[in-house]
Protein backbone atom coordinates (compact mmCIF):
# COMPACT_ATOMS: atom_id res chain seq x y z
CA UNK A 1 0.00 0.00 0.00
CA UNK A 2 2.02 2.58 -1.38
CA UNK A 3 -0.57 5.36 -1.82
CA UNK A 4 -2.94 5.89 0.50
CA UNK A 5 -5.96 7.80 1.39
CA UNK A 6 -5.57 9.35 4.60
CA UNK A 7 -8.55 11.32 6.79
CA UNK A 8 -7.67 13.17 10.21
CA UNK A 9 -11.12 14.44 11.95
CA UNK A 10 -10.98 16.62 15.00
CA UNK A 11 -12.99 17.19 17.34
CA UNK A 12 -12.22 19.92 20.41
CA UNK A 13 -14.55 18.05 23.01
CA UNK A 14 -11.71 16.98 25.86
CA UNK A 15 -10.83 13.04 25.33
CA UNK A 16 -11.04 12.02 28.81
CA UNK A 17 -13.87 10.04 29.53
CA UNK A 18 -14.10 10.71 33.01
CA UNK A 19 -14.81 14.27 32.34
CA UNK A 20 -18.03 15.98 30.82
CA UNK A 21 -17.78 17.70 27.13
CA UNK A 22 -17.00 20.71 28.19
CA UNK A 23 -15.26 19.83 31.69
CA UNK A 24 -11.83 21.53 31.83
CA UNK A 25 -8.13 19.41 30.75
CA UNK A 26 -5.26 20.52 32.65
CA UNK A 27 -4.78 22.80 29.44
CA UNK A 28 -7.90 24.29 29.74
CA UNK A 29 -11.36 24.06 27.57
CA UNK A 30 -10.83 24.94 23.79
CA UNK A 31 -13.99 26.81 23.96
CA UNK A 32 -12.24 29.32 26.34
CA UNK A 33 -9.18 30.05 24.23
CA UNK A 34 -10.84 32.48 21.71
CA UNK A 35 -8.13 33.84 18.97
CA UNK A 36 -5.37 31.60 19.64
CA UNK A 37 -4.45 29.04 16.86
CA UNK A 38 -4.26 25.71 17.75
CA UNK A 39 -3.03 22.10 16.33
CA UNK A 40 -5.25 19.83 15.65
CA UNK A 41 -2.64 17.03 15.84
CA UNK A 42 -0.50 17.73 19.20
CA UNK A 43 -2.53 21.40 20.18
CA UNK A 44 -3.60 19.64 23.55
CA UNK A 45 -7.17 20.20 23.05
CA UNK A 46 -9.42 17.40 21.79
CA UNK A 47 -8.50 14.48 20.43
CA UNK A 48 -4.63 14.40 19.55
CA UNK A 49 -1.70 12.40 18.44
CA UNK A 50 1.47 11.08 20.08
CA UNK A 51 4.04 13.24 18.24
CA UNK A 52 3.99 16.38 15.09
CA UNK A 53 3.08 15.30 11.80
CA UNK A 54 5.96 14.91 9.18
CA UNK A 55 6.97 12.98 6.60
CA UNK A 56 10.23 10.61 6.54
CA UNK A 57 12.83 10.66 3.74
CA UNK A 58 10.47 8.45 2.00
CA UNK A 59 7.32 9.43 2.17
CA UNK A 60 5.36 12.13 0.11
CA UNK A 61 2.06 13.99 1.57
CA UNK A 62 -0.19 15.49 -0.83
CA UNK A 63 -3.17 17.67 1.60
CA UNK A 64 -6.04 17.75 -0.34
CA UNK A 65 -8.95 19.35 1.67
CA UNK A 66 -9.31 21.25 4.83
CA UNK A 67 -12.11 22.42 6.63
CA UNK A 68 -13.72 22.94 9.97
CA UNK A 69 -16.90 24.14 11.73
CA UNK A 70 -18.76 27.05 9.73
CA UNK A 71 -20.75 29.78 11.08
CA UNK A 72 -23.44 31.91 10.10
CA UNK A 73 -23.99 35.87 10.44
CA UNK A 74 -27.66 36.94 12.15
CA UNK A 75 -29.01 39.73 13.61
CA UNK A 76 -27.57 40.37 16.92
CA UNK A 77 -29.55 40.28 19.88
CA UNK A 78 -31.92 37.42 18.91
CA UNK A 79 -32.43 33.59 19.04
CA UNK A 80 -31.92 31.40 16.28
CA UNK A 81 -32.83 28.27 18.26
CA UNK A 82 -36.04 26.97 19.57
CA UNK A 83 -35.63 27.68 23.09
CA UNK A 84 -39.82 26.99 23.11
CA UNK A 85 -39.18 23.19 22.25
CA UNK A 86 -36.26 22.94 24.70
CA UNK A 87 -38.26 24.18 27.38
CA UNK A 88 -41.33 22.43 26.27
CA UNK A 89 -39.32 19.47 27.58
CA UNK A 90 -39.00 18.01 23.90
CA UNK A 91 -35.08 16.70 23.88
CA UNK A 92 -34.67 18.98 26.40
CA UNK A 93 -31.96 17.16 28.97
CA UNK A 94 -30.16 16.29 25.90
CA UNK A 95 -30.08 19.80 24.63
CA UNK A 96 -29.17 20.76 27.88
CA UNK A 97 -25.41 18.66 27.42
CA UNK A 98 -25.21 19.76 24.05
CA UNK A 99 -25.85 17.08 22.16
CA UNK A 100 -29.46 16.38 20.95
CA UNK A 101 -29.76 16.49 16.92
CA UNK A 102 -33.96 17.16 17.87
CA UNK A 103 -32.91 20.66 18.77
CA UNK A 104 -31.53 20.66 15.51
CA UNK A 105 -32.89 24.35 13.44
CA UNK A 106 -30.38 24.38 10.86
CA UNK A 107 -27.99 22.09 9.37
CA UNK A 108 -24.88 21.27 11.34
CA UNK A 109 -26.18 23.65 14.23
CA UNK A 110 -27.36 21.30 16.65
CA UNK A 111 -26.99 21.97 20.11
CA UNK A 112 -26.47 25.69 19.07
CA UNK A 113 -28.22 28.62 21.21
CA UNK A 114 -27.95 31.70 20.20
CA UNK A 115 -29.46 33.95 22.78
CA UNK A 116 -31.25 37.12 23.38
CA UNK A 117 -29.74 37.60 26.69
CA UNK A 118 -30.55 41.10 26.74
CA UNK A 119 -33.91 41.01 26.09
CA UNK A 120 -34.41 37.66 28.78
CA UNK A 121 -32.77 39.53 30.60
CA UNK A 122 -30.69 37.91 33.66
CA UNK A 123 -32.18 34.54 33.11
CA UNK A 124 -29.51 34.28 30.50
CA UNK A 125 -25.21 35.06 30.87
CA UNK A 126 -24.53 34.36 27.26
CA UNK A 127 -24.41 37.29 24.90
CA UNK A 128 -24.90 37.40 20.75
CA UNK A 129 -22.97 39.47 18.94
CA UNK A 130 -24.68 38.60 15.48
CA UNK A 131 -22.82 35.35 14.47
CA UNK A 132 -24.26 31.70 14.85
CA UNK A 133 -21.35 29.60 15.24
CA UNK A 134 -17.74 29.30 16.34
CA UNK A 135 -16.15 31.78 13.77
CA UNK A 136 -13.50 29.42 12.95
CA UNK A 137 -10.48 29.23 10.47
CA UNK A 138 -8.01 26.39 9.55
CA UNK A 139 -4.53 26.62 8.73
CA UNK A 140 -1.77 24.82 7.29
CA UNK A 141 1.71 25.75 8.41
CA UNK A 142 4.85 23.74 6.41
CA UNK A 143 7.88 23.95 8.76
CA UNK A 144 7.31 27.17 10.08
CA UNK A 145 5.28 28.79 6.85
CA UNK A 146 1.97 29.67 7.10
CA UNK A 147 0.20 28.62 3.67
CA UNK A 148 -2.92 31.47 3.92
CA UNK A 149 -1.77 34.86 3.19
CA UNK A 150 -4.39 37.82 3.38
CA UNK A 151 -3.36 40.02 0.21
CA UNK A 152 -0.88 42.19 2.16
CA UNK A 153 1.50 39.09 2.86
CA UNK A 154 0.55 39.07 6.38
CA UNK A 155 -0.37 35.49 7.35
CA UNK A 156 -3.68 35.04 8.85
CA UNK A 157 -6.54 32.62 10.74
CA UNK A 158 -6.82 29.97 7.33
CA UNK A 159 -9.64 28.82 5.85
CA UNK A 160 -13.57 30.05 7.19
CA UNK A 161 -15.11 27.07 8.27
CA UNK A 162 -17.83 28.85 6.66
CA UNK A 163 -15.85 28.43 3.35
CA UNK A 164 -15.00 25.09 3.75
CA UNK A 165 -17.66 23.43 6.23
CA UNK A 166 -17.43 20.31 8.13
CA UNK A 167 -19.62 18.72 8.13
CA UNK A 168 -20.89 19.35 4.58
CA UNK A 169 -24.66 19.51 4.95
CA UNK A 170 -27.25 21.78 2.25
CA UNK A 171 -26.99 24.51 5.24
CA UNK A 172 -23.59 24.93 4.95
CA UNK A 173 -21.81 23.98 1.17
CA UNK A 174 -17.99 24.65 0.13
CA UNK A 175 -17.29 27.62 -1.64
CA UNK A 176 -13.40 27.01 -0.98
CA UNK A 177 -11.61 23.99 -2.97
CA UNK A 178 -7.99 23.48 -1.91
CA UNK A 179 -6.39 23.15 -5.41
CA UNK A 180 -3.72 23.31 -5.94
CA UNK A 181 -3.01 21.01 -3.55
CA UNK A 182 -0.36 21.34 -0.67
CA UNK A 183 2.47 19.28 -1.09
CA UNK A 184 4.73 18.20 2.43
CA UNK A 185 7.85 17.16 0.75
CA UNK A 186 10.33 14.40 2.21
CA UNK A 187 11.61 15.34 5.96
CA UNK A 188 9.15 18.34 6.40
CA UNK A 189 7.09 18.86 9.74
CA UNK A 190 3.48 19.71 8.75
CA UNK A 191 0.25 21.42 10.91
CA UNK A 192 -3.11 21.81 10.65
CA UNK A 193 -4.18 24.53 13.21
CA UNK A 194 -7.63 25.89 14.09
CA UNK A 195 -8.71 29.24 15.47
CA UNK A 196 -12.03 30.10 16.92
CA UNK A 197 -13.26 33.65 17.67
CA UNK A 198 -15.95 32.58 19.62
CA UNK A 199 -15.77 31.80 23.57
CA UNK A 200 -17.72 30.60 26.36
CA UNK A 201 -19.85 33.29 28.43
CA UNK A 202 -18.50 31.46 31.36
CA UNK A 203 -15.20 33.72 31.42
CA UNK A 204 -17.29 36.93 30.26
CA UNK A 205 -15.48 39.86 31.54
CA UNK A 206 -16.30 43.60 31.70
CA UNK A 207 -15.40 46.10 29.63
CA UNK A 208 -14.85 50.11 29.74
CA UNK A 209 -16.73 52.04 27.39
CA UNK A 210 -16.98 55.94 28.15
CA UNK A 211 -16.52 55.63 31.55
CA UNK A 212 -19.17 52.94 32.03
CA UNK A 213 -18.43 49.12 32.62
CA UNK A 214 -20.68 47.30 29.99
CA UNK A 215 -21.06 43.33 29.58
CA UNK A 216 -18.73 42.17 27.12
CA UNK A 217 -20.44 40.31 23.92
CA UNK A 218 -18.71 37.38 22.74
CA UNK A 219 -19.06 37.04 18.82
CA UNK A 220 -20.39 34.12 18.05
CA UNK A 221 -21.17 32.81 21.90
CA UNK A 222 -24.26 30.53 22.07
CA UNK A 223 -24.83 31.74 25.77
CA UNK A 224 -25.57 29.67 28.37
CA UNK A 225 -28.78 28.24 29.13
CA UNK A 226 -31.30 29.53 31.25
CA UNK A 227 -30.88 29.00 35.26
CA UNK A 228 -33.41 27.35 36.59
CA UNK A 229 -35.96 26.51 33.51
CA UNK A 230 -37.05 23.20 33.14
CA UNK A 231 -35.35 20.89 31.54
CA UNK A 232 -32.20 22.61 31.45
CA UNK A 233 -28.99 22.38 33.42
CA UNK A 234 -28.47 25.60 34.94
CA UNK A 235 -25.34 27.19 33.52
CA UNK A 236 -24.98 24.63 31.34
CA UNK A 237 -22.81 26.08 28.44
CA UNK A 238 -24.46 25.44 25.18
CA UNK A 239 -21.09 25.38 23.79
CA UNK A 240 -18.41 23.83 24.27
CA UNK A 241 -15.82 21.43 22.89
CA UNK A 242 -17.65 19.53 21.06
CA UNK A 243 -19.16 21.83 19.04
CA UNK A 244 -15.84 22.64 17.39
CA UNK A 245 -14.87 20.51 14.61
CA UNK A 246 -12.15 20.36 11.79
CA UNK A 247 -10.97 18.12 9.12
CA UNK A 248 -8.03 17.26 6.78
CA UNK A 249 -7.85 14.45 3.85
CA UNK A 250 -4.67 13.75 2.36
CA UNK A 251 -3.06 10.94 0.28
CA UNK A 252 0.13 9.22 1.59
CA UNK A 253 3.09 8.33 -0.76
CA UNK A 254 5.10 5.73 0.20
CA UNK A 255 8.45 4.08 -0.59
CA UNK A 256 8.88 3.71 -4.42
CA UNK A 257 5.69 6.03 -5.05
CA UNK A 258 7.14 8.64 -2.88
CA UNK A 259 9.94 8.79 -5.16
CA UNK A 260 7.50 8.72 -8.34
CA UNK A 261 5.87 11.98 -6.32
CA UNK A 262 8.95 13.73 -6.40
CA UNK A 263 9.68 13.42 -9.82
CA UNK A 264 6.46 14.47 -10.70
CA UNK A 265 7.35 17.26 -8.51
CA UNK A 266 10.29 18.08 -10.63
CA UNK A 267 8.55 17.59 -14.20
CA UNK A 268 5.72 20.11 -12.89
CA UNK A 269 2.83 17.10 -13.13
CA UNK A 270 0.30 17.41 -10.35
CA UNK A 271 0.89 14.78 -7.91
CA UNK A 272 -2.44 12.81 -7.51
CA UNK A 273 -2.47 8.59 -7.79
CA UNK A 274 -4.06 8.78 -11.46
CA UNK A 275 -0.69 10.79 -12.74
CA UNK A 276 2.19 8.04 -10.29
CA UNK A 277 0.64 5.16 -12.03
CA UNK A 278 0.53 7.02 -15.84
CA UNK A 279 4.20 7.39 -14.61
CA UNK A 280 4.81 3.76 -13.44
CA UNK A 281 3.26 2.78 -16.38
CA UNK A 282 5.96 4.93 -18.65
CA UNK A 283 8.81 3.14 -17.23
CA UNK A 284 7.31 -0.08 -17.77
CA UNK A 285 6.49 1.03 -21.39
CA UNK A 286 9.89 1.98 -21.96
CA UNK A 287 11.36 -1.26 -20.35
CA UNK A 288 9.12 -2.92 -23.33
CA UNK A 289 6.64 -4.17 -21.03
CA UNK B 1 5.01 27.16 -3.26
CA UNK B 2 4.70 29.30 -6.14
CA UNK B 3 1.15 28.64 -7.02
CA UNK B 4 -1.04 28.84 -3.58
CA UNK B 5 -4.92 29.07 -3.30
CA UNK B 6 -5.70 31.86 -1.30
CA UNK B 7 -8.99 32.90 0.50
CA UNK B 8 -10.00 36.82 2.68
CA UNK B 9 -13.12 36.58 4.28
CA UNK B 10 -14.58 39.99 5.52
CA UNK B 11 -17.18 40.84 7.98
CA UNK B 12 -18.30 43.94 9.32
CA UNK B 13 -16.78 43.18 12.43
CA UNK B 14 -14.97 45.09 14.86
CA UNK B 15 -14.21 45.43 18.67
CA UNK B 16 -17.07 47.85 20.38
CA UNK B 17 -19.08 48.02 23.24
CA UNK B 18 -22.54 46.31 23.46
CA UNK B 19 -24.52 49.47 23.43
CA UNK B 20 -22.99 50.67 20.97
CA UNK B 21 -21.74 47.89 18.18
CA UNK B 22 -18.70 47.32 16.74
CA UNK B 23 -16.83 50.73 15.55
CA UNK B 24 -14.22 51.10 12.87
CA UNK B 25 -11.97 48.23 11.58
CA UNK B 26 -9.30 46.02 13.04
CA UNK B 27 -6.85 44.12 11.83
CA UNK B 28 -6.50 40.64 13.69
CA UNK B 29 -10.71 39.44 14.74
CA UNK B 30 -11.33 39.17 18.41
CA UNK B 31 -14.11 37.31 20.45
CA UNK B 32 -15.28 41.04 21.28
CA UNK B 33 -15.93 41.76 17.63
CA UNK B 34 -19.20 43.38 17.13
CA UNK B 35 -21.22 44.46 14.01
CA UNK B 36 -20.32 47.78 12.46
CA UNK B 37 -23.11 49.78 10.59
CA UNK B 38 -22.36 49.51 6.77
CA UNK B 39 -23.92 52.66 5.40
CA UNK B 40 -26.19 52.19 2.73
CA UNK B 41 -25.48 52.23 -0.95
CA UNK B 42 -22.10 52.85 -0.28
CA UNK B 43 -19.29 50.52 -2.17
CA UNK B 44 -16.81 49.15 1.04
CA UNK B 45 -13.45 48.06 0.26
CA UNK B 46 -12.94 44.97 2.08
CA UNK B 47 -9.10 45.22 2.41
CA UNK B 48 -9.04 48.92 3.31
CA UNK B 49 -12.47 50.24 3.77
CA UNK B 50 -12.39 51.31 7.11
CA UNK B 51 -15.11 48.86 8.58
CA UNK B 52 -15.02 45.15 9.96
CA UNK B 53 -11.90 42.84 9.64
CA UNK B 54 -8.71 44.86 7.18
CA UNK B 55 -5.21 44.25 6.21
CA UNK B 56 -3.05 46.94 6.28
CA UNK B 57 -2.10 48.06 2.79
CA UNK B 58 -4.25 47.75 -0.52
CA UNK B 59 -4.09 44.94 -1.98
CA UNK B 60 -2.00 44.99 -5.14
CA UNK B 61 0.88 42.42 -6.75
CA UNK B 62 4.09 43.09 -6.77
CA UNK B 63 5.98 42.69 -10.16
CA UNK B 64 6.77 39.26 -9.49
CA UNK B 65 3.41 37.99 -8.85
CA UNK B 66 0.03 37.69 -10.82
CA UNK B 67 -3.52 36.76 -9.21
CA UNK B 68 -6.33 34.99 -10.34
CA UNK B 69 -9.70 36.04 -9.13
CA UNK B 70 -11.76 32.75 -9.22
CA UNK B 71 -14.80 33.26 -7.19
CA UNK B 72 -16.92 36.35 -5.04
CA UNK B 73 -19.36 36.13 -3.24
CA UNK B 74 -21.10 37.55 0.02
CA UNK B 75 -24.34 37.51 2.09
CA UNK B 76 -27.24 37.49 0.53
CA UNK B 77 -29.63 39.71 3.07
CA UNK B 78 -29.76 43.58 2.49
CA UNK B 79 -29.35 43.31 -0.87
CA UNK B 80 -25.90 43.05 -0.69
CA UNK B 81 -23.49 42.99 -4.13
CA UNK B 82 -19.97 42.28 -4.58
CA UNK B 83 -17.82 44.11 -6.87
CA UNK B 84 -14.45 43.56 -8.45
CA UNK B 85 -11.80 46.73 -9.23
CA UNK B 86 -8.97 46.61 -10.87
CA UNK B 87 -6.89 49.91 -10.46
CA UNK B 88 -9.86 51.79 -11.10
CA UNK B 89 -11.95 49.97 -13.53
CA UNK B 90 -14.86 48.05 -12.33
CA UNK B 91 -15.26 44.75 -13.71
CA UNK B 92 -19.07 43.92 -13.37
CA UNK B 93 -21.62 46.98 -15.55
CA UNK B 94 -24.68 47.24 -16.84
CA UNK B 95 -25.33 46.40 -20.18
CA UNK B 96 -25.44 50.10 -20.75
CA UNK B 97 -22.04 50.30 -19.82
CA UNK B 98 -22.97 52.22 -16.50
CA UNK B 99 -21.88 51.57 -12.71
CA UNK B 100 -23.15 48.86 -11.36
CA UNK B 101 -22.58 47.25 -7.67
CA UNK B 102 -21.29 44.09 -8.83
CA UNK B 103 -22.75 39.80 -8.50
CA UNK B 104 -25.70 39.98 -5.69
CA UNK B 105 -25.23 38.05 -2.82
CA UNK B 106 -28.46 36.37 -3.85
CA UNK B 107 -26.68 34.85 -7.07
CA UNK B 108 -23.37 34.39 -5.64
CA UNK B 109 -23.97 33.50 -1.88
CA UNK B 110 -21.57 32.96 1.20
CA UNK B 111 -21.66 30.71 2.71
CA UNK B 112 -23.53 28.91 0.05
CA UNK B 113 -26.46 27.25 1.51
CA UNK B 114 -27.38 30.60 3.27
CA UNK B 115 -30.55 31.81 4.29
CA UNK B 116 -31.06 34.67 2.00
CA UNK B 117 -32.17 36.35 5.03
CA UNK B 118 -30.17 36.34 8.07
CA UNK B 119 -31.61 34.35 10.75
CA UNK B 120 -33.86 36.84 13.47
CA UNK B 121 -36.28 36.80 16.10
CA UNK B 122 -40.31 37.55 15.62
CA UNK B 123 -39.93 38.54 19.18
CA UNK B 124 -38.44 40.49 21.99
CA UNK B 125 -37.83 37.59 24.41
CA UNK B 126 -36.55 34.11 23.88
CA UNK B 127 -36.88 33.26 27.30
CA UNK B 128 -40.80 33.21 26.99
CA UNK B 129 -40.23 31.24 24.15
CA UNK B 130 -41.64 33.17 21.75
CA UNK B 131 -38.53 33.35 19.17
CA UNK B 132 -38.65 30.29 16.94
CA UNK B 133 -36.11 31.41 14.18
CA UNK B 134 -37.03 30.11 10.62
CA UNK B 135 -34.43 29.47 7.90
CA UNK B 136 -37.29 29.90 4.42
CA UNK B 137 -34.49 28.47 2.42
CA UNK B 138 -30.89 27.54 0.88
CA UNK B 139 -29.82 29.70 -1.72
CA UNK B 140 -27.22 27.95 -3.97
CA UNK B 141 -25.02 30.55 -6.29
CA UNK B 142 -26.26 31.00 -9.58
CA UNK B 143 -23.40 32.83 -10.81
CA UNK B 144 -19.86 31.36 -11.33
CA UNK B 145 -17.38 33.93 -11.94
CA UNK B 146 -15.85 32.11 -15.40
CA UNK B 147 -13.78 33.09 -16.81
CA UNK B 148 -11.40 34.25 -13.49
CA UNK B 149 -10.43 37.93 -13.35
CA UNK B 150 -6.59 38.15 -13.95
CA UNK B 151 -4.65 40.60 -11.43
CA UNK B 152 -1.52 41.35 -14.05
CA UNK B 153 1.64 42.50 -12.06
CA UNK B 154 1.81 46.09 -10.50
CA UNK B 155 -1.87 46.54 -10.72
CA UNK B 156 -4.08 47.12 -7.45
CA UNK B 157 -7.30 45.48 -6.97
CA UNK B 158 -10.61 45.85 -4.73
CA UNK B 159 -13.57 44.05 -3.77
CA UNK B 160 -15.90 46.29 -2.86
CA UNK B 161 -19.39 45.09 -1.04
CA UNK B 162 -22.39 47.41 -1.56
CA UNK B 163 -25.69 47.09 0.43
CA UNK B 164 -28.52 48.86 -0.72
CA UNK B 165 -30.34 48.43 2.62
CA UNK B 166 -27.77 49.22 5.10
CA UNK B 167 -27.14 47.50 8.14
CA UNK B 168 -28.81 48.84 11.61
CA UNK B 169 -26.77 51.56 13.46
CA UNK B 170 -26.72 50.06 16.87
CA UNK B 171 -26.04 46.17 17.65
CA UNK B 172 -28.59 45.59 20.22
CA UNK B 173 -30.62 48.30 19.47
CA UNK B 174 -33.54 45.86 18.30
CA UNK B 175 -33.75 42.34 16.89
CA UNK B 176 -33.61 44.10 13.37
CA UNK B 177 -30.68 46.10 13.89
CA UNK B 178 -26.76 45.04 13.74
CA UNK B 179 -26.99 42.84 10.51
CA UNK B 180 -23.49 41.00 10.72
CA UNK B 181 -22.69 40.91 6.74
CA UNK B 182 -19.64 39.32 5.04
CA UNK B 183 -17.68 38.60 1.53
CA UNK B 184 -15.53 36.20 0.52
CA UNK B 185 -13.20 36.01 -2.28
CA UNK B 186 -11.45 32.75 -3.40
CA UNK B 187 -8.12 33.85 -5.91
CA UNK B 188 -4.91 31.80 -6.84
CA UNK B 189 -1.58 33.68 -5.97
CA UNK B 190 0.96 32.97 -8.81
CA UNK B 191 4.80 33.53 -7.53
CA UNK B 192 8.12 33.43 -9.18
CA UNK B 193 8.68 32.03 -11.86
CA UNK B 194 5.29 30.68 -12.07
CA UNK B 195 3.70 34.35 -12.72
CA UNK B 196 6.30 34.59 -15.18
CA UNK B 197 4.81 31.47 -17.21
CA UNK B 198 1.21 33.14 -16.02
CA UNK B 199 2.26 36.18 -17.96
CA UNK B 200 3.46 33.68 -20.95
CA UNK B 201 -0.02 31.82 -21.17
CA UNK B 202 -1.70 35.13 -21.10
CA UNK B 203 0.08 35.97 -23.97
CA UNK B 204 -0.96 32.69 -25.61
CA UNK B 205 -4.34 33.36 -24.78
CA UNK B 206 -4.67 29.96 -22.80
CA UNK B 207 -6.42 30.24 -20.18
CA UNK B 208 -4.52 31.02 -16.71
CA UNK B 209 -5.05 27.85 -14.06
CA UNK B 210 -2.42 25.35 -12.23
CA UNK B 211 -2.66 22.78 -14.72
CA UNK B 212 -2.08 24.60 -17.48
CA UNK B 213 0.72 26.43 -15.42
CA UNK B 214 1.73 22.93 -15.51
CA UNK B 215 1.48 22.12 -18.99
CA UNK B 216 3.71 24.68 -20.01
CA UNK B 217 6.61 23.85 -17.99
CA UNK B 218 6.13 20.51 -19.01
CA UNK B 219 6.68 21.67 -22.51
CA UNK B 220 9.75 23.97 -21.26
CA UNK B 221 11.25 20.42 -20.22
CA UNK B 222 10.38 18.43 -23.52
CA UNK B 223 11.68 20.80 -25.35
CA UNK B 224 15.34 21.17 -23.29
CA UNK B 225 15.22 17.06 -23.47
CA UNK B 226 14.95 17.10 -27.38
CA UNK B 227 17.55 19.43 -27.70
CA UNK B 228 20.05 17.89 -25.69
CA UNK B 229 18.90 14.84 -27.80
CA UNK B 230 19.69 16.30 -30.80
CA UNK B 231 23.09 18.05 -29.59
CA UNK B 232 23.71 14.57 -28.40
CA UNK B 233 23.05 13.02 -32.01
CA UNK B 234 24.85 15.52 -34.45
CA UNK B 235 28.22 14.44 -33.56
CA UNK B 236 26.75 11.19 -34.69
CA UNK B 237 25.14 11.99 -37.95
CA UNK B 238 27.83 13.76 -39.89
CA UNK B 239 29.72 15.63 -36.85
CA UNK B 240 33.01 14.20 -37.81
CA UNK B 241 32.20 14.64 -41.70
Amino acid sequence: MSMRSQVYAWNGANNNTTLANNAATAYGTFNNLSGTQISIFIGGFGNNITKPAETTATEFVVIEDISCTPSLNANAGVATNDIAGVIAGAGAAANGVGNAAAQLNTGQLATWQLTNNLAAGAAYTGCSAGVFGPRMYVQVRINTTDYFLNPDNVTNAGIPGTASPYPRSLDFQPSFNLYPDVYVLPGQVWDVRVTSFARDSAAAASIGAGGATVAVAYTGDWGKAPAGTAGIVAGDAVMNGIDFNAFCKYTLYDGPDALIANKLLEMGISINPGNVDWYKRSLLSAQGM
Amino acid sequence: MSMRSQVYEWSNLAPGTVVGGGVGSVLNRSQNDLPVQVPANVSTDIFIGGIGNNITKPAETTATQFIVIEDISCTPDLAGSVQVRINTTDYFQNPDVTQMNGVPGTASPYPRGAPSVNPTGTGANTATGTVITTFPDNLLKSFDLYPDIYVLPGQVFQILYTTVQGTGATAFAGNTAGQVVSAFVKYTLYDGPDALIANKLLELGVTINPNNIDWYKRSLIEQQTRSAVAAAAAPTNGGGQ
